[in-house]
């Protein structure tokens, strides 16, 4: 029997209705009277200098309303971490990479815009090019941006303990080198806006993005607009994954144009655009290097990495931190240093995509643990447990796993996929994989150094029915958050679901960071519950003062009022209520007093009851340099087995089936929380077996479509178990941490183990393509 | 993405098809499923000013089984194909090649007919066909002429056919007695692939236990155009069948094959595939042949 | 130049000039305003566009809306009835089958296709006929789900 009345159930989303039945808006599906149409002008060349550009052609075009370039826009430079803000909206100078976005128009139609961008006649004088982190380092090599030699976005050194001391006393020590491939997110909704600056100098962006907050601030800086007038509003998004976590051109280009022609301006990306963009997964390239004991308690880890950043910073920065935070657990680990490079190259810039940073750290390194477990004649599950760290430990560089059911986790997927009669047992071609990993809930610091919340909640109590409008900035992107936010507040407050109705994604609803690095779960959701118990206490006081009952003997469940010490007598409340709504057929009746009416006695009392929440961590984190990157107030954890088949002959691997055990503190919303484990193996997956972006040798994308960026089908998928674990987090509402990128992090590794299970050869390179498998086989047996 | 103006054209007979063809001829493209027009006419590799959709010519459609031929209409789906009771039964590697040909929306417009004249080195039909010796309907206002598809392909997105005509029938006499056929698509994903390698093998055999009268082995991805491993097949034919034989043939299929570099993958790891893959289809080939 | 084309989309006729580069999906999201079709590639790759077209799942940003003439097309849109939600879009309701909902049109056609056709079909059924629809949300797991617990799919169309 459970504590609780909403959360903790299989509640259908509230966002489903919608979708199954093609009501639901995303940005493509808005329309308006007068909208215009915008097209960008990019840049064909990897890099040069723009002598000149000409763009009398595209304003004479008949239907042409405006066109804009670097002279319009400004020079307000812009990205994601304020300490690197090295974008402009079009360039003037040089385009840094095949897509960079130099000028916009606006048009009565598509078709004219894009005959329009034709017409630009832009003069270039073409630099050398560099595309990969040796090219763009080396001596001579160009600059990309000035002021970051040998084209160095970031770097980052940090040594917790003495690892060179500490490997004096391994037993064995193991280095290995990892390198992913360069992933495109693949939501399936390309990116979208819709921007209507009116008469009165307000501009209202409708676009598909994860975070209207950042967004907004975004258009403001660049575009100059008075925050107070600018407005980001979310409509549905088919999915974000990253890429959609900061201000894109698209978004700035819309707004500038709506500004310029006083219309509202449509622009979209096509699927190929959207390749252009990218600001997703980077290309890690990991150099590993572990010590261990006789008895496997590790010792130390050395961890080089250099990432491919492409041409601008965006979500970089954060990105080469997390490259090394992110493996401080979940293993007590007392020495580990890092030393990562964030590199500028002329391809599209890479930024945060599920999993930020820590993906490809963790398929190195859970590979790598494997191999040693073998040397040192340990199931690696064992190595795993013998290192694993309890709620309450702090890694050595200050990340508090305040709760952390790994452990549980990982004997849930070893018992739940048979891991003991499978492991050393299966025919050859056949093998069986397994990894752990954890991610955080939710960034300790906000993007931009700020005492802001992180989130705020407004509820406002119906006047009259007892229903509560819950109001959020925060962004239902796919992953279920308005459902669980709605299921939140409806606990806290004491109703059913279907009372609440929950607005989200909206500037105007308060300040919510968004969607991204997994936290609204934990943070909104402690917002929105400070918000439904404030409203909760509003209205027990005025009930505490008609009935002449103490508020602490007083509760709301169900929708009832629930008396501590014995029902005192409420007819005059019921009387009156029923009084006031005499015609109607759902009159209040029973023994108890109803939400509905006291709520109403509340309005009656004090006018409109609203109740206002919000969040933001405290300070956490050590006081080295980047100690923020890493810090979250939780972190979800995920163990995972995962069982293939390879086709010895061809190199194909097929994976069979995956069982994933998942520590999300307290699922809200039980469905949800699988739902999102499955989503994530399915995306690891893909990165492990199919996906990589390809380029030619002039920095364009040879792959920029979903017939040759190959993501999961139904038939590339398995059937996948899904275990939900709940170490209560005392940092979370109801308990609740994240799940919407934890358990990416073993999937990838549980597969590498697998497949070298399989065919006793260890990939160290992805993706698992038929290819590499094949080659990787044929060497191994020419050794012989 | 927005398509290229052109003018579209809707003929509701064949003849009247061909007077427009024949008035344009380069300027206009057939239009049937649009799989591969409508796609690389978005990508902008292709403008034609005309477009003549087939669809509403009843004629092209249809498959009819006389007097031991088969004629399937130029504008029969490869979701026909994969699930025509008398095309599984008698050209069995044809069935399998259609029933993975990119997705199942896309088996539901691509016909038989697009996928001969676009003449895409890893399209799926044109190794079972050819395997089978299939011959294709080419027709003009003129008249119409039928030629083997092993002259067919010329090279990448070439063929013999003039601008005037258009492909309106593909003919195949079914194969008779013991035979048994196979196909094989080897691609990074379940589906929705181009093919790194496909081919197709028929063998078949005048008496059980007998030795191989004759062997058809062809080959996609592996070249500009579909290429009949004609060493593989001279080794396979009069001989008894065997592991080791099949082991051979694969091998032999290896030497005629002419894979390229390219971003899908390399020449050498087609090159290897095709020895594995030419062993296996023969082998199941065999055991098709061998229950029936 | 345009021309007048007959169709029938959810069982209401129209009269449209269409003109010849334009696409059935944009037909139907444009000039009839239904717009459950989605378009998250425009070259049939991930079947976000996917209508029934005379009986038969197809990516519709590949067929000409000229060649829809004399046809019939089912859209998301048309699956509804008086009395609620069709069997399948309630399936996928209450199984959890909808993360972001941008694929969900498509997948729920390609499964309303699959089960009219074969009622009882098994996973790897399942799995066949939706695979031509992608998905980056849910692994597909509770979507095969979904559709396995149909159990009366409703009239066929």
């Amino acid at each position: 029997m459970s504590e609780y009345d909403v959360i903790n159930t299989r509640a259908a989303r509230l966002d489903a209705p919608d979708k199954a039945t093609g009501r639901a808006k995303y940005i493509d599906d808005m329309r308006m009277p007068g909208m215009l149409f915008g097209a960008l002008l990019q840049s064909p060349l990897p890099h040069a200098r723009i002598l000149s550009m000409d763009t009398s052609g595209a304003k004479r075009l008949t239907g042409v309303k405006a066109v804009v370039t670097a002279e319009d826009a400004g020079m307000t430079r812009y990205g994601v971490s304020p300490a690197r803000y090295d974008e402009n909206l079009f360039c003037k100078d040089k385009v840094r990479y095949v897509g960079d976005e130099i000028a916009a128009v606006a048009a009565v139609d598509l078709e004219t815009a894009l005959e329009a961008v034709s017409l630009i006649k832009v003069e270039y004088e073409e630099l050398p090019a560099v595309f990969t982190p040796e090219e763009a380092m080396a001596e001579g090599a160009p600059l990309i941006h000035e002021g970051f030699s040998r084209n160095l976005c970031a770097e980052v050194h940090q040594e917790f303990g003495d690892v060179e001391a500490a490997f004096k006393e391994c037993a064995l020590i193991r280095t290995d080198t990892f390198r992913n491939k360069r992933q495109d997110a693949a939501f399936l909704e390309p990116n979208g806006c819709l921007a209507d600056f009116d008469h009165s100098g307000h501009l209202t962006l409708y676009t598909s993005t994860q975070v209207p907050h950042y967004v907004q601030r975004t258009v403001s800086m660049v575009l100059g607009l008075p925050l107070g007038k600018v407005r980001v509003v979310k409509p549905y998004v088919g999915g974000g994954f990253g890429p959609k976590a900061a201000a894109n051109p698209m978004e700035l280009a819309a707004s500038l144009l709506s500004m310029k022609t006083g219309k509202p301006v449509k622009m979209n990306y096509e699927r190929e655009h959207v390749f252009l963009f990218s600001r997703a997964r980077h290309q890690f390239t990991h150099v590993l290097t572990t010590g261990v004991k006789k008895d496997g308690s590790l010792m130390a880890l050395k961890n080089e990495c250099y990432l491919e950043g492409g041409a601008y910073a965006s979500f970089g920065i954060a990105t080469v931190y997390y490259a090394g935070s992110l493996l401080g657990a979940p293993y007590k680990l007392p020495n580990m240093k890092y030393d990562g490079y964030r590199v500028y190259t002329n391809r599209p810039a890479c930024g945060a995509q599920r999993g930020h940073g820590g993906v490809a750290a963790r398929a190195a390194w859970e590979q790598q643990l494997d191999a040693i477990a073998e040397e040192l004649g340990m199931d690696p599950i064992d190595l795993r447990l013998k290192n694993m760290m309890s709620a309450g430990d702090v890694t050595c560089n200050d990340l508090n796993m305040s709760s952390l059911g790994m452990k549980e986790c990982l004997e849930a997927v070893r018992d739940a996929s048979n891991w003991k009669e499978k492991k050393g047992r299966m025919p050859k071609g056949k093998g069986i994989g397994m990894a752990c990993g954890f991610f955080v809930s939710g960034a300790g610091y906000p993007i931009y150094r700020s005492e802001t919340y992180h989130s705020t909640v407004t509820m406002k109590l119906s006047e009259d029915g007892g229903t509560a409008h819950v109001y959020t900035g925060a962004a239902e992107i796919g992953q279920g958050s308005d459902t669980t936010i709605a299921m939140i507040a409806a606990e806290a407050l004491g109703v059913p679901l279907s009372d609440i109705s929950l607005s989200s994604g909206d500037t105007e609803f308060g300040v919510d960071l968004g969607a991204y690095s997994s936290r609204q779960t934990l943070m909104t959701g402690h917002a929105a519950k400070m918000a439904a118990e404030d409203v909760k206490q509003q209205v027990l006081a005025v009930l505490s003062e008609t009935l002449q009952v103490p508020v602490a003997e007083m509760d709301v469940k169900r929708g009832r009022i629930v008396f501590k010490n014995g029902k005192p007598d409420f007819e005059v409340i019921r009387a009156r209520y029923k009084k006031e709504h005499r015609g109607w057929r759902d009159q209040p009746s029973g023994d108890d007093l109803t939400f509905r009416e006291a709520a109403r006695m509340a309005y009656l009392a004090k006018g409109t009851i609203v109740g206002t929440g919000k969040y933001k961590p405290e300070k956490l984190g050590g006081r080295f340099k980047g100690a923020a990157v890493g810090t979250s107030p939780a972190y979800g954890c995920s163990a995972q087995v995962v069982q293939v088949s390879v086709d010895m002959e061809t190199g194909k691997v097929t994976v069979d089936r995956m069982t994933d055990a998942h520590d999300c503190g307290f699922a809200i919303n039980r469905t949800s929380v699988e739902a999102q484990m499955e989503g994530s193996l399915s995306m690891g997956l893909g990165e492990a077996m199919f996906e990589e972006v390809k380029f030619d040798g002039k920095g364009r994308i040879l792959n920029a479509n979903l017939g040759e960026y190959k993501i999961a089908t139904s038939l590339d998928m398995p059937p996948v178990d899904t275990i939900i674990v709940e170490s209560n987090e005392p940092n979370g509402p109801f308990g609740a941490k994240e799940v919407g990128e934890g358990a990416i992090m073993p999937t990838i590794p549980a597969i590498l183990n697998a497949v070298y299970d399989a065919t006793g050869v260890r990939i160290w390179e992805l993706p698992l393509s038929p290819e590499r498998v094949y080659l990787a086989l044929k060497k191994k047996k020419n050794k012989r | 993405m927005l398509l290229p103006e052109f003018e579209f054209h809707e003929p509701t007979t064949l003849s009247a098809a061909c007077e427009i063809m024949a008035a344009l001829r380069e300027k206009a493209r057939p239009l049937a499923g649009g799989t591969d027009l409508v796609v690389n006419m978005k990508k902008k590799q292709i403008r034609p000013d005309h477009v003549v959709s087939l669809s509403k010519i009843d004629d092209l459609r249809g498959i009819v089984q006389e007097n031991g031929l088969l004629k399937i209409g130029a504008c029969v789906t490869a979701a026909d194909l994969a699930a025509s009771e008398v095309i599984r039964k008698s050209l069995s590697a044809l069935a399998e090649a259609a029933g993975v040909l990119g997705s199942p929306l896309i088996r539901n417009l691509a016909t038989i007919a697009g996928n001969l004249v676009t003449a895409r080195p890893a399209a799926d039909l044109p190794p079972p066909l050819i395997a089978y010796g299939a011959r294709a309907v080419l027709t003009k206002r003129s008249g119409e002429r039928s030629v083997d598809l092993n002259d067919f392909f010329i090279g990448p997105g070439e063929t013999l056919m003039a601008p005037d005509e258009i492909l309106t029938k593909v003919v195949i006499e079914a194969p008779r007695g013991r035979h048994g056929d196979s196909y094989i698509k080897l691609g990074v994903r379940q589906t929705l692939e181009i093919s790194l390698v496909n081919l197709a093998a028929c063998i078949s055999f005048e008496d059980p236990g007998g030795t191989i009268a004759d062997a058809r082995v062809v080959l996609g991805s592996v070249g500009p155009i579909p290429i009949r491993a004609r060493s593989a097949e001279d080794i396979l034919k009069g001989e008894l069948p065997s592991e080791a034989l099949f082991e051979r043939a694969g091998e032999a299929a290896r030497r005629d094959a002419r894979p390229i570099d390219d971003f899908r993958g390399s020449a050498e790891y087609r090159r290897d595939m095709v020895g594995v893959l030419t062993r296996r289809a023969l082998k199941t080939a065999f055991n098709r042949a061998t229950s029936r | 130049m345009k021309r007048l084309i007959r169709l029938t989309v959810n069982e209401k006729d129209y009269e449209i000039a269409v003109r010849p580069n334009q696409t059935l999906a944009d037909l139907i999201r444009e000039e009839i305003g239904l717009t459950g079709t989605k378009k998250g590639c425009e070259v049939g790759e991930c079947g976000t566009c996917t209508v029934i077209l005379d009986g038969k799942p197809v990516n519709s940003c590949l067929v000409l809306a000229a060649q829809a003439d004399g046809r019939t097309v089912l859209t998301i849109e048309g699956l509804e009835t008086d009395e609620g939600l069709h069997p399948i879009q309630q399936a996928f309701v209450d199984k959890g089958a909808i993360q972001c909902g941008f694929c969900t049109p498509g997948m729920i056609l390609s499964a309303k296709n699959l089960l009219d056709r074969n009622p009882g079909a098994d996973e790897k059924e399942i799995r066949t006929a939706i695979s031509g629809n992608l998905c980056r949300c849910t692994g597909y797991q509770k979507i095969v789900e979904a559709i396995a617990s149909v159990k009366d799919p409703g009239s066929p169309s």
